[in-house]
């Protein structure tokens, strides 16, 4: 699921995770894609900070704190600066909840986007087998 | 001792023992002495203060020296018969330093007889003189320089720390000194000083004798009781160079913070627009691999998008980098939000919101930039009709009113639409926050935020998630009112 307010990298992304044969859910603000988290319980999610009304890290908050999403993998896609990732980890750590999986920076680069979608779908896939032995 | 006495004036005390009384109660130490400086008669307090007397030279009993003192101003008395008063040196009789005023009168035994004694009156001014020295090592020492000066404006006397900064300048002009100029200050304290006789405080720059730049605060003091007729004027400074640094490497860092902050915002921009231009670019590219018209017409409009949103930027960045100062002129605070409501009439009928003015007509005019308020009221509009867009469920609505209450006059946006959140409102007033993707810079509420603050006023946000937010400039008519007369002084 991508969730940015801006069309355009909703787009870019779309295109980007179809071209690879995902299949993409889209959200334009974060009131939006809680409620589609919730129905279609998404395999991985990416998610922009600066939004509408309500901020991503908002929606970031509500996903980990809600008993079937928090093990969602979330990529923090952002045009944010160092420091304000740190300000963003530090606001997370405040809130005793599991950071992200992973931050990119926007503009991705397409490889390397790609790579750790692969990766992390991998590892969802790996504890979702071990969970189902126990 | 015995003392020749007058015949008595009628009805005035009289006889041996009036004068030996006096002789013994004035509050004087007092002693006669002869030719040969020997004391031949003293009274009771003199003894007490320079112990025994009797038998002795006046150098013995006084300095314990064993001959007349270099320049005895006795010896003058009975040369030229005439008074003197001298500041002495001593020892008093427990062979402490002892310090005393003395005036001297010759004593005839009759009027046009040779000058037979002299009698010597001293006072101990021993607790004068630590106060004198008490005072010059505050003097010399407080860590400020002090100098006096006169009504030509000649330095007379300056401490050590001036000496030491400024060097040994006594009988130099001030300006001379402390500034290495020919002229008097403009607006010279001391002058206004000299005029009024009251106290005037002052911040200068003057040039140290190595050349060195010095600040200092200036309190100018008449010295003297009479305030009308100022002899001398008193300067003491507090140099303030090390607090004048410190405050330009603090706004120097400030400077570079800001510099920085921009940087960063810019970077944040630029980066959302590439990443539009590389899904642009993206999008056309599989488009043209697949042959797919749809995905061109897609990669194409996102391209022309970012570039459009580049030249946004490029605009707005520009616009507040720039700034510009207020041009104050008495403005009918009414008339800019019908100007206001006309320019978005059309706008706002065609995102269905409605637009009401709610204006007052005992509202007086105010000094007010009226681009500048314009700016700002047209930048809180065209927010609140997005905001009103965003939301989904209502029929948006924006009010500007213009407003009187406790002096300030008040400027109020306020819309039904969206609202904002906590994290929103943190960062609404930060360079390049922006709610609205593309189409927003995140400039006009940090412009608007510049100009209110140029106005001497201040913005205040109010705003609930789902239910809408107001935006309020306010103007304190008394700020308006100090920036306009400053402005108008500028001008003349």
């Amino acid at each position: 699921m991508i969730v940015d307010d801006e069309a355009d990298v909703v787009d870019y992304l779309t295109a980007v995770l179809q071209n690879n044969n995902y299949r993409v859910i889209t959200a334009h603000t974060a009131g939006d894609g809680y409620r589609l988290a919730k129905e279609e319980h998404p395999d991985l999610i990416c998610l922009d900070i600066m939004m509408p009304t309500q901020s991503g890290l908002s929606l970031y908050v509500r996903l980990r704190r809600h008993r079937l999403l928090a093990d969602i993998p979330v990529i923090i896609i952002s045009g944010m600066e160092k420091e304000q990732e740190f300000n963003f980890r530090d606001y997370v750590y405040n809130k005793k909840i599991r950071l992200p999986d992973k931050y990119l920076e926007k503009p991705i680069e397409v490889d390397d986007f790609i790579k750790t979608v692969e990766n992390l779908l991998k590892k969802r896939k790996k504890s979702r087998v071990l969970r189902e032995k126990d | 001792m015995s003392v020749d006495t007058n015949p008595p004036i009628n009805n005035s005390p009289s006889g041996e023992w009036f004068y030996k009384e006096l002789f013994e109660q004035i509050p004087f130490n007092i002693a006669v002495i002869n030719r040969d400086y020997d004391i031949i008669g003293a009274n009771s307090s003199f003894g007490e203060y320079f112990g025994p007397w009797k038998g002795k030279k006046c150098y013995n009993v006084y300095k314990r020296l064993d001959s007349p003192c270099i320049g005895c101003n006795a010896l003058l008395a009975f040369q030229d018969g005439k008074p003197r008063v001298s500041d002495e040196s001593g020892i008093d009789q427990y062979g402490h330093e002892a310090h005393y005023v003395v005036h001297i009168a010759p004593i005839r035994k009759d009027k046009n007889g040779p000058i037979e004694y002299i009698v010597e009156m001293s006072r101990d001014v021993i607790e004068t003189r630590k106060w004198q020295m008490a005072y010059q090592v505050l003097f010399e020492r407080v860590p400020c320089y002090i100098t006096v000066i006169d009504r030509n404006f000649k330095i007379v006397r300056a401490n050590e720390n001036f000496r030491d900064n400024f060097g040994d300048v006594l009988g130099q002009q001030c300006y001379e000194v402390y500034k290495k100029q020919k002229t008097k200050c403009t607006n010279c304290p001391a002058a206004k000083t000299f005029k009024d006789g009251q106290v005037h405080h002052s911040q200068q720059v003057g040039i140290k004798k190595g050349g060195e730049k010095a600040h200092y605060m200036l309190t100018t003091s008449p010295l003297g009781r009479n305030v009308k007729d100022v002899a001398h004027v008193i300067e003491i400074s507090t140099d303030i160079t090390t607090t004048k640094k410190l405050e330009e490497e603090m706004l120097e860092a400030e400077r570079l913070a800001a510099v920085g902050q921009t940087v960063a915002g810019l970077a944040h921009s630029i980066k959302n627009i590439l990443m539009g231009l590389e899904g642009g670019m993206y999008i056309l590219g599989k488009g043209l691999n697949k042959d797919n018209k749809q995905m061109l017409n897609h990669g194409k409009d996102m391209l022309e998008r970012n570039l459009n949103k580049t030249t946004s930027l490029v605009r707005d960045f520009l616009d507040f980098a720039k700034g510009r100062l207020p041009v104050l002129k008495m403005t009918d605070p009414n008339l800019l939000v019908i100007e206001i409501i006309d320019l978005y009439k059309e706008i706002a009928e065609n995102n269905n919101v409605k637009l009401v003015a709610d204006t007052d007509r005992k509202i007086r005019k105010a000094p007010l930039d009226p681009k500048g308020i314009h700016t700002c009221l047209t930048n809180l509009v065209s927010n609140a009709i997005d905001a009103c867009q965003m939301s989904e469920t209502q029929i948006g609505e924006v009010h500007i009113k213009a407003s009187e209450k406790k002096g300030s006059l008040i400027f109020s946006v306020t819309d039904n639409g969206l609202g904002m959140d906590y994290d929103i409102k943190q960062k609404l007033f930060t360079t390049f926050f922006t709610t609205k993707g593309g189409k927003g810079t995140g400039l006009g509420l940090l412009t608007t935020k510049k100009i209110i603050k140029e106005h001497g006023g201040e913005i205040v946000v109010k705003s609930r998630k789902d239910r809408g937010s107001e935006f309020q400039m306010i103007f304190p008519r008394k700020h308006l009112f100090r920036i306009y007369e400053k402005s108008n002084n500028n001008v003349k």
